[in-house]
């Protein structure tokens, strides 16, 4: 089977020779942009190839368990850190990419956030009024509505509670679901079909349009002439063990790079330093790093139950960071409470009782960079928090210890080194305000990437325009959040979608 | 003369310490050394005792069998960073003993006490680095711990039953390493999609964690 058909899914049983394929345009990488601009240009009347490196995944093949599910769906088995700081960061290898995976968050950005990046970007259209279109488009798409209350279970409402009577604005979550039921499983994959994940929303849409769909495909190389990108080549690689098999080659008109901001830049710089003249590719790296606390209640928080992430609050934006209300597969959960042995025993029997907040933090001064591995597709990450972020990520645990205990909460638990592994009262909780702490102090996690080919006005400063396009070659266009030209203070999946959607009318219009 | 006879001594202690003596695994690991083995069982026992509000052990759990199971779904890479971990852990105690006799033993071979001691002096060093070993071995036992039914089921926490609506992506793609031929659905079968109806707290568990079946 050398060739694949409009409409067509190609999954890793069926590839029996190489392969070559001559498309319009090709969009490496079905997460959430590549997925819209998938779609869009096959609304079109384009003829589109989506390549995607993972498998599609199917309800019976969700994994509950914690470890088991980050093995199967997320890349380096999801034990990839960053050096410098150490700190976890994960990226999605999936059909559908971390949309399958993620907790479904829509927060458009702040205007005021658009704002500065119009002005220290020398960006002309990218206000929220500019993009607003773009979110509705794809807000429409996908059903992006406000969690309901009958969904968002005990741990949802009692964050409410604690920030009512603490006088912060919070607010439940929009999301791209579809009839949650409340199931908290989210991060291992819906098996209610209600999260609009892009395998069961976008890409079924694509498809009906006509793109044809390669899975379990890594893209190696970007082929170019000149300044012109020609296509793509890449091998065939089997679930999970990533080893390569047949060859791929993609001839394109354009190419729509949507590989995810860690990947992007591997693949520019492995297909000999592409699209680099400003120097760049790979640079300016960062995250929203994330910092939590669990809190336990007297009377039974059944957490399990209730929307993932159903309630949020941007009373802080400004000072640096977004609160919400978290849950993840229990074991994940676990892993959070300190000690070992009874003592360990104890505090697991307390979950039932608990609630996990967290708080993710704009960390603009804190870089990192992308580097290619040799023999590898996978990055080297490198980022250090800046001393400077350290109090915000502080401040943000020391609301939250706020907001637990205005919430009823019996005890935290804070997760910081050097801070007793429980706090029982406010008082007790000020050392959080207190107390110098150090970034080796906190668990930190940062799942939020961002700026690796970041936009700007001005082609010496940046790797692509507003509207995606590289500034070194024209028909070559990157769609993910590396495109960013900073951290964007939420989360970040509906305004990379609503910059796709943007990025697509522009290419439909282009060729 | 001497010299040679101290590096013969040294390596002999290298080898005594590193792959003699481990009791053999009651089955046999593809992924897993014998002194592996040993190790989980020791610390899944130390950081899951026996007893208490959940009255499953780490031992009960099984935990050389879940990892066994998360390295062969993992990449190289992750299999390695898994091999260092437990190196560490069980040849740690060479570098940062417990106090008392038999402190600097291989952890899989210190009692019970000194286990938890060496666990503890892990988790509260001041060296992150060796914090950061602690972490992830509580992580990988933990996880292994809640994907033993009786655990998570004591805990409330086992998942529901939930029947999946087919939806068009159902009919697009076929389970991992099957060729589309092997879609069992068809249009006809689509079903409609969740109304939202919020899951009942007393539900019925998912047959993989129903008491039945652990």
């Amino acid at each position: 089977m050398s060739s694949v058909e409009a409409g067509q899914v190609r999954v890793y049983a069926q590839y029996d020779a190489d392969l070559t394929l001559e498309t319009d345009v090709v969009v490496v990488g079905s997460g959430p942009t590549g997925s819209v601009v998938a779609k869009e240009l096959t609304d079109a009347g384009k003829s589109v190839v989506l390549v995607e490196e993972g498998p599609p995944f199917v309800p019976d093949e969700y994994e509950f368990d914690g470890g088991l599910s980050m093995a199967r769906t997320m890349r380096e088995g999801g034990l990839r850190t960053t050096s410098g700081t150490i700190m976890p960061t994960m990226q999605a290898i999936a059909l559908g990419g971390g949309s399958l995976v993620n907790s479904a968050i829509c927060t458009r950005a702040p205007a005021f956030v658009l704002d500065r990046w119009c002005g220290d970007f020398e960006l002309e259209r990218t206000t929220r009024a500019d993009l607003d279109p773009h979110y509705e488009a794809v807000a429409k798409f996908l059903g992006i509505a406000v969690t309901p209350e009958n969904v968002l279970g005990r741990r949802n409402l009692l964050f409410r509670e604690g920030c009512d009577a603490l006088g912060f604005h919070s607010e439940p979550i929009y999301r791209n679901v579809r009839g949650c039921r409340g199931s908290g499983e989210c991060f291992t994959g819906c098996r209610s079909r209600a999260k609009q994940s892009m395998d069961i929303s976008y890409i079924p849409a694509a498809l009906r349009g006509g793109a044809r769909l390669l899975t379990s495909v890594r893209i190696e190389r970007v082929l170019s002439e000149g300044w012109r990108a020609t296509g793509v080549a890449g091998r065939v690689v089997k679930p999970f063990t990533g080893n390569p098999s047949h060859h791929v080659r993609i001839h394109a008109k354009l190419v729509v790079l949507a590989a995810g901001c860690t990947a992007t830049p591997v693949l520019l710089q492995k297909s000999g330093n592409l699209a680099n003249r400003s120097g760049q590719v790979g640079e300016n790296l960062q995250f929203h790093p994330g910092v939590a606390i669990m809190g336990i209640f007297p009377d039974l928080v059944n957490p399990r139950f209730g929307a993932t992430q159903g309630y949020q609050s941007r009373h802080f934006l400004r000072e640096g960071f977004k609160l919400e209300t978290l849950w993840a597969p229990p074991a994940i959960t676990a892993v959070r409470l300190p000690g070992s042995g009874m003592a360990l025993k104890n505090r697991l029997s307390d979950i039932p009782y608990s609630a996990i907040w967290d708080g993710i933090a704009s960390c603009n001064r804190s870089l990192g960079r992308v580097r290619v591995r040799r023999r590898s597709m996978d990055p080297i990450l490198s980022w250090k928090l800046h001393p400077a972020d350290v109090p915000v990520l502080a401040q943000a645990l020391w609301v939250l210890a706020q907001i637990f205990f205005a919430a009823g909460a019996r005890t935290i638990v804070p997760g910081v080194h050097g801070i007793a592994p429980e706090l029982h009262s406010l008082e007790e909780a000020e050392v959080l305000r207190d107390r110098p702490i150090r970034a080796t102090d906190l668990v930190l996690a940062g799942n939020h990437v961002f700026c690796t080919t970041r936009m700007h006005g001005d082609a010496r400063l940046g790797v692509v325009d507003e509207m995606g396009r590289c500034h070194d070659f024209e028909n070559l266009y990157i769609a993910d959040t590396g495109i960013f030209p900073q951290c964007p203070a939420v989360n970040p999946m509906w305004t990379a979608m609503a910059l796709a959607h943007r990025s697509a009318q522009q290419i439909a219009q282009q060729i | 003369m001497l010299t040679a006879i101290l590096c013969v001594l040294a390596l002999g202690y290298v080898i005594t310490r590193v792959a003699i003596g481990y009791p053999d695994p009651r089955r046999h690991y593809r992924r897993l050394g014998r002194g592996e083995v040993a190790l989980i069982s020791s610390a899944a026992e130390a950081m899951y005792p026996a007893g208490g509000p959940i009255p499953a052990s780490g031992l009960d759990a099984d935990l050389p069998d879940y990892i066994e199971r998360l390295m062969t779904a993992s990449g190289l890479q992750t299999r390695m960073l898994l091999h260092l971990l437990f190196f560490l852990v069980e040849h740690g105690t060479l570098v940062f003993p417990t106090s008392g006799r038999g402190g600097m033993r291989r952890f899989s071979a210190q009692d019970i006490e000194h286990r938890v001691a060496a666990l503890d002096g892990w988790a509260e060093s001041t060296l992150f680095t060796r914090r950061l070993v602690f972490t992830s071995l509580r992580a990988v036992l933990t996880m292994g711990y809640f994907a033993h039914p009786p655990v998570v089921r004591r805990l409330g926490l086992a998942p529901l039953a939930i029947e999946a609506p087919i939806c068009e992506a159902d009919l697009l793609y076929p389970r991992i390493g099957e060729k589309p031929e092997s879609i069992r659905w068809t249009a006809e079968d689509l079903t409609p999609p969740s109304a939202g109806i919020p899951l009942p707290q007393d539900g019925t568990l998912h047959p993989g964690f129903a008491e039945a079946e652990s």
